[in-house]
């Protein structure tokens, strides 16, 4: 994959993070992972700061973005986002378990560019990652400065 | 009364009611001064001004003491008058030329006492209206605050019915989805090393997994109904048929199916809940009717009552106990084996809530093997 973006995976469950690699791996997008475990750690990987301080300038082509999340939940880090000239550009998928109309209402208020509930079903669930990444990570134009191998 | 639009207080005031004594007192003093004025002016040559005098102590009397006294006041002021001021003077007769006169002071003394009576009547009417509803108020004002006291509580009990229904949406899938997932994963990458029996095992916590899926959807589908606001407007129940048919196409793709669809009526409703509605009984009857190799399923439309619309609808499929009638719209009730027909057991409670928030009804006629009805009804639309 030449033309492959970063993808910033804000997920705080181990285990949905492998299942995401795994989906990931099999379609080749996963070499440009960087996965943040909490809402602080996407902000500070977004603002570059404490572990993420030494890391380039340029932004994430996509940001698959988990609800449930400890310390910062992802509706706050979205509305972060949304609301931060710098950063507001960067797509952010909402990629959650919840099903509740409220956290989807919410998310399309505060600009977020899709929403994807996480499937039970295994294929499925690939599927929908393997094509959020190819769109995303791939097909998508995304906007000027971010990361986008040439 | 000064202020233009008595209120309560000075109502009250006015309205005190005098008690006997007072009332007949009055009538006599009032009389008796009406009587002495009359007789002081008649001194001074001044004439004619006994009559208004008496009527005014007749209107006093009737304003502020009621109908009795006011008949006192009459008889005495008439007396008087006759007495005093009807010729010939200081007897009780009366001369013929003077009767007119006489008959005239008597018609008017007798409206004045009648329109008192009235306004007095028109105010008695008014304070007991108003008392009336003093405590109407006051009775309400207790219902609004218990109102309001409840309303709260069942907010209270709303919020943690949703934060319920979120948890178990977000953190009871989240587990499903990874036993799914790393059973599927195991499956592909050690297919070689599990044995048969193994393999088989794999595929046995798959389709649990998968049906616990379906019931945690079908459960918070089945919540939210109660939850979600009903958005209501005019819903062509003949379109809502034709969706899901189509949404139900899966299942009926190689089956012999013999639809009998009749003309069905627009209705006022949610147009996604009845949506549902329809889907879950014709999914039903598609699925109850698996065994047969023509299956005939039948929608329509009763239409008897002036205000109802009843749908049923028929197939003859393998039907049920009607012994077992009253479990049929119960939450995971179910009334065959999972082997012979897959579900959760929450489509028809899920249509019984939809059709309960719509205000109708919904029953069902069955027969062991015979088939079985749905029906349920709504109310018509008005006004299309």
């Amino acid at each position: 994959m030449s033309n492959l973006g970063r993808i910033l995976l804000v997920e705080d469950d181990p285990k949905d993070v492998e299942l995401t690699m795994t989906a990931l791996e099999d379609y080749k997008l996963a070499n440009e992972v960087v996965v943040a475990r909490d809402g602080e750690e996407a902000l500070d990987y977004l603002y570059r700061r404490g572990n993420f301080a030494t890391r380039s300038t340029d932004n994430p082509a996509v940001l698959l973005l988990d609800l449930k999340l400890p310390k910062v939940d992802g509706l706050e880090v979205l509305q972060q986002i949304k609301s931060d000239a710098k950063l507001k550009l960067i797509p952010v998928v909402v990629l959650t378990s919840s099903h509740e109309e409220k956290d989807m209402i919410t998310s399309y208020k505060l600009g977020v560019n899709a929403y994807v509930v996480k499937p039970v079903d295994f294929h499925e669930f690939v599927n929908a990652v393997k094509e959020l990444g190819i769109f995303w990570a791939l097909v998508n134009e995304p906007p000027p400065g971010s990361v986008k191998k040439s | 009364m000064k202020s233009e639009k008595p209120d309560a207080r000075t109502l009250s005031k006015l309205a005190k009611p005098l008690s006997m004594i007072q009332g007949y007192g009055l009538a006599v003093v009032s009389v008796a001064v009406a009587l002495g004025l009359a007789l002081l002016v008649d001194r001074y040559h001044v004439r004619d001004v006994e009559a208004p005098l008496f009527l005014f102590a007749i209107a006093l009397t009737a304003w502020y003491a009621g109908a009795g006294p006011a008949a006192l006041a009459f008889a005495l002021s008439s007396a008087s008058f006759n007495y005093y001021f009807t010729e010939p003077y200081y007897t009780f007769y009366v001369t013929s030329s003077d009767l007119p006169y006489y008959i005239v002071f008597l018609f008017f003394a007798a409206l004045v006492a009648w329109f008192s009576a009235v306004r007095r009547r028109v105010e008695q009417d008014l304070r007991q209206s108003r008392d009336h509803l003093e405590e109407e108020v006051t009775q309400r004002r207790a219902l609004n605050e218990e109102l309001a006291l409840r309303s709260g509580e069942l907010q209270v009990i709303n919020k943690e019915l949703e934060a319920f229904a979120y948890s178990v949406s977000h953190d009871l899938r989240a587990p499903i989805r990874h036993i799914a997932g790393f059973t599927e994963l195991l499956q592909k990458n050690s297919a070689s090393v599990l044995d048969e029996r193994s393999q088989r095992h794999t595929t046995m916590i798959l389709e649990s997994a998968k049906k616990m899926g379906n019931l945690i959807d079908d459960l918070l589908a089945f919540s939210r109904i109660g939850r979600a606001e009903a958005h209501k407007t005019m819903v062509s129940l003949q379109q809502l048929v034709q969706e899901a048919q189509s949404e139900v196409a899966q299942e009926t793709d190689g089956r012999n199916i013999n639809w009998k669809i009749g003309r069905l009526p627009a209705c006022y409703g949610d147009r996604s809940m009845l949506r549902l509605v329809l889907i879950n009984l014709i999914a039903n009857a598609v699925k109850f009717t698996r065994t047969r190799p023509q299956a005939e399923i039948e929608i329509a439309s009763t239409n008897h009552n002036p205000d109802q619309i009843v749908v049923s609808i028929k197939d003859n499929g393998v039907g049920f106990d009607m012994k077992y009638v009253n479990k049929l719209f119960g939450v995971f009730q179910r009334l065959h084996a999972p082997e012979a027909f897959e579900g959760t057991g929450i489509g028809l409670a899920t249509v019984q809530r939809i059709i309960h928030r719509h205000g109708g009804r919904v029953w069902a006629e069955g027969l062991v093997d015979g088939g079985a009805t749905f029906y349920f009804s709504l109310s018509k639309a008005q006004g299309i």
